[in-house]
Parts: structure tokens; sequence; C-alpha cells
């Protein structure tokens, strides 16, 4: 196949296929193709789901044949993290814990994705559990960077960001607990929404830590980022952390960029808190420059110290994950692999106590993040502090796994993006993340596509053989 | 890390089986756990709740 169609995004995929010009099933095939060729060494998918998306692909074609066009998705292939519902596909949660059983049902945002006419390609690798991982121990292999496959994708959302950073597909979900969508898109140089908390249902996702987990869209470029979330947004009143907050339509400000728009810089979280990795933190202010240089108004703010944000997400993410896995940690702990096990337990140490100071300090961070973003339009800050970690060196990726600035967001609900600010001189990409008040995802759509527009990063993509 | 104390709350959880095929799990679990609150600065006014705040439906 050409490369053309590999790194076509889901906004070119859409007109070529309303222009007649491309067909869902050849794009589709010619997908399937790279994925065979390509995969192997990469491990991006759990499961291929070459005779559905054909399938899809053709029943796609014929509807736009016919002038039923749906949308700007229809037709446009789409990858899903093997913890979400896909009917008639096991979630494998990539552990031998799970019954190899098919889903009976779709989760709610894979139903919308199939509202909208999207073309389901298969289920992708994440850590197990979306906690325990990168491991060697686990039925299927741990995903690796297509930028190089020595390295770590980031994850948990692993297998979504190797494929869009590969060239399988345009679009892919993840879920993100403590940083997992913005985690593989820091590593993989693509673009990473974890949502506002309540904007995307959670319904028929396997649940890591009920009141921490998003479900947030993953892709090659702003445009994109923000044509899936219009897909998958929206009140389900049949998930409790839903919100019934009013319909938005994020791809309409885009191309408004950041002038006039007050960006405040966390410095301290990467300066101070966590000292990054200097390629890292010289990224940081290349895009805080640019932004200024775009009309920005720059300016720096203070939050609570980053180490203590992630020791509140870390209580309460181990107390929730405990609850759920509690019982199949006492009756079979040796299905699991060895970090889903140690990093599963934890909860069974923490007391009432513990989860309450950490519940109670959550309430004075969303305060002081919301004071933050009364001052300023949008945060600017770290994401990772390194970059991605040698995957065969457990050590290294132990030391900077924990290194990062996406937790306190996921603590505070607040809508956090991450993406690409270039590359590193060992050519392995590098990150930078934006959040922005309580249900103003679009606003980090319009200040990323800024970034991206002036530093050209979208259209940088790994050599692949 | 006071093995014994730690041992006897794994039994207390249930974490029989796991503490005798998997110690070393069982002990790095206890050890990311215990003293974990200290790094939290624990609101001082008793008027902070907890997050979530206790909701309730809206009636009949």
């Amino acid at each position: 196949m050409s490369d053309d169609l590999a790194w076509l995004t889901a906004t070119q995929a859409g007109r070529a296929f309303a222009a007649r010009k491309l067909s869902p099933t050849e794009l589709v095939r010619a997908l399937l193709a790279r994925i065979g060729k390509l995969d192997p060494q990469l491990n991006a998918f759990i499961r291929v789901d070459a005779e559905g998306a054909l399938a899809a692909a053709a029943t796609a074609e014929a509807e736009i044949a016919a002038g039923r066009h749906r949308g700007p998705l229809h037709g446009v292939p789409v990858g899903i993290k093997d913890i979400i519902d896909v009917v008639g596909l096991p979630t494998t949660c990539h552990s031998r814990v799970m019954p190899n059983t098919p889903a009976a049902a779709d989760a709610v945002v894979v139903g919308k994705l199939r509202q909208a006419g999207a073309v389901i390609m298969g289920k992708l690798s994440t850590h197990e559990f979306a906690i325990g991982g990168p491991s060697f121990d686990l039925p299927w292999p741990p995903a690796r960077n297509p930028w190089n496959r020595e390295h770590h994708p980031g994850g948990s959302s692993s297998g979504s960001g190797v494929g869009l950073g590969a060239g399988f597909f345009p679009l892919a979900l993840g879920t993100d607990t403590g940083g997992s969508v913005r985690n593989p898109a820091s590593a993989c140089g693509i673009v990473g929404l974890k949502p506002t908390y309540g904007l995307v249902s959670r319904r028929g996702v396997f649940p890591l830590a009920f009141s921490l987990d998003h479900v947030g869209p993953m892709t090659r470029d702003v445009a994109d980022n923000a044509l899936l979330l219009d897909a998958i947004a929206g009140h389900d009143p049949h998930d409790p952390g839903s919100a019934p907050a009013p319909r938005q339509h994020f791809a309409a400000g885009l191309e408004r960029g950041v002038r006039g728009l007050r960006i405040g810089f966390v410095r301290h979280f990467h300066e101070r808190d966590i000292p990054a990795d200097p390629e890292v933190a010289a990224g940081l202010e290349q895009v805080a420059r640019t932004l200024a240089g775009e009309g920005a108004t720059l300016s720096d703010i203070v939050l609570p110290n980053l180490n203590e944000f992630a020791a509140v997400n870390r209580v309460i993410l181990n107390a929730e994950a405990w609850t759920i896995h509690a019982p199949w940690l006492r009756a079979r702990p040796g299905d699991y692999g060895m970090l889903a096990r140690r990093r599963l337990m934890p909860g069974a140490f923490l007391t009432a106590g513990d989860l309450l100071a950490a519940q109670r300090r959550r309430t004075e961070m969303i305060a002081a993040v919301d004071a933050a973003l009364e001052e300023v339009d949008v945060l600017l800050c770290a994401s990772s502090m390194d970059p991605p970690s040698r995957i065969e060196d457990a050590e290294e990726t132990a030391r900077t796994y924990p290194r990062q600035a996406r937790a306190p967001f996921n603590t505070t609900g607040h809508p956090a993006l991450a993406m690409q600010a270039g590359l590193s001189r060992a050519g392995l990409p590098l990150s930078v993340q934006f959040v922005a008040r309580h249900f103003a995802d679009a606003t980090l759509f319009q200040v990323a596509r800024a970034w991206e527009r002036a530093s050209g990063v979208d259209r940088l993509n790994p050599a692949l053989g | 890390m006071d093995t014994p104390l730690i041992e006897a709350l794994a039994r207390q959880a249930g974490l029989e089986r796991a503490l005798a095929e998997f110690p070393d799990c069982v002990m790095a679990a206890a050890k990311q756990a215990i003293g974990r609150s200290s790094e939290i600065n624990t609101p001082t006014s008793p008027a902070v709740e907890p997050w979530p705040p206790m909701k309730v439906g809206g009636g009949a």
C-alpha cells in the first residue's frame, strides 16, 4: 500500500469517501495488509477483526453510494482498547483472569461509533486491567513503540497509541485513570484527550477506579480528536458518573487560534516537584514561546505539589481497584501477571482514614485547579518527564513511569490533552499537556490546534519497514 | 517493614493464597500502601468534605 493511505486522517478519509475518490473497503483492505505486515513486530492488537471490519466497510460503502451519509466518521477505521466491550468479541483486559467469552453488548461508546458508521478494526493491547504493564508474563506480548520498537509506547492504552503511530487506523479509543490515554499519546507522538469527567459514558468498560476512570479519544491530529469526541460524548443516565452536560460541537472552534487567550504555565511541576529531562523541559519552553508568538498571554501558575497530587490519586485508585479485584486476588492470584498483582493489592493495606484523607484533599485540589483556571483560560504543563523508556529495562521503566503530570487531572476531573512537542535527539517523541476548565474541552482543541499548526508536529511520522 | 504485621493484614484481607504463593508481591503491595497517606496534607478544616459529595435523588 502507499504510505498515503496509512497516514490518512479521519477527516481526509471521510472527504475522500464523500468525493468517491476512495472507498471504505479499499482503505480497510490496505490497513489490514499493513497490520499483517508490521504488527508482528509492534503487538498493537490483541485481536484483529478482519471479517467484521470488511463487512462494516462494505455496509458503509453501500450506504455512502446510496446517498445515506452518516457523517464524518462514516466508513472510517477505529481501534478499541481491549477493556472496552465490543459485541461478539471477548474483552480480555490483556489478562488470563478474564473469561474467553464474547461480550454480549457494545459499550456505549462503541455503540455510538457504530451509529456514526465507523469501522471497528479489532481489540487493542493494554497494560493488564489498565494497570499492570509493560509485562512479559501475560498471554499476549506488550505493545512496542513505533518510533523505536526497543522503547515502551506508554500505557495503559498502549495498542491505541502504537496503532495510531504505526498507521494502522486513524482513530482509537483509550481509557485514562492516572494518565493512560495521555501517556501513550506522549510516547507515540499522537494526540490523546482525557475529557472532562462525566462527559463520555463508561458503561461497558471494565473499571479500574470508578471515580477516576475516563474514556478518551486518541488520534494522529487535533481535528480528528475533536471529531471523535463529538461522536462519543453525551449523557448516559445509566452511568452513575455521567454528567448531564449540554451538547457541544467540539470541532467547531478549532481554527480560532490563541490570540487573547491566557495560558498559565505550571513550571513547578517539571522544574521543582519532579525535575524533567532537559530535552523535555526544552520542548515545553518551545511550546510556550510558540503560543506566545501566536498571540497568547503566558504567565506562571502554581498548583499543589505534583507529588501530593500523585499520592491522592494513588490512594483513591488503589482503594477503588481493590474493591473490584479482591475476589480474584484472593482466589487466583497466580492468574495475574506480576505487575498487576503488585499494583492491585495495595488497596488491601489502606485504612478508611487513608481513603478519607485522600478524598477530602481531593476536594481542595479540585478547588485549587478551578481557582487557577479563573486566572487563566488554559494550563500548559508537562505530561511525561522523560522520553519513552527502553521496554525491556524494567528498572528504567519503573523509575520513569511515575514521573508524570497526568494524574492530577484524573483527581480533579478537568479535561487534559497530551500531544507531541517535537522529537528528542534520539528521535523519540517529547510531549506537552494542556488543561482546561470542566466542560471546556473545546478550548483545549483550540490551543492544541494552534500549537500543531505552528509546529507541524502532526506531519511527523515514524519510518517503519 | 514490619513483616508479621503485613502478614497479619494480608490474612485479614483474605490474601492467604497470595501470601503463600507470591510473598514478594504482597510485601511490595503493602510497601506501596503503608504510609502513603503521610504524603497527603490532610485538610485541617472540618468543613472540608470528601469528594464526591453525597447526593440523593430528586425524590418521588
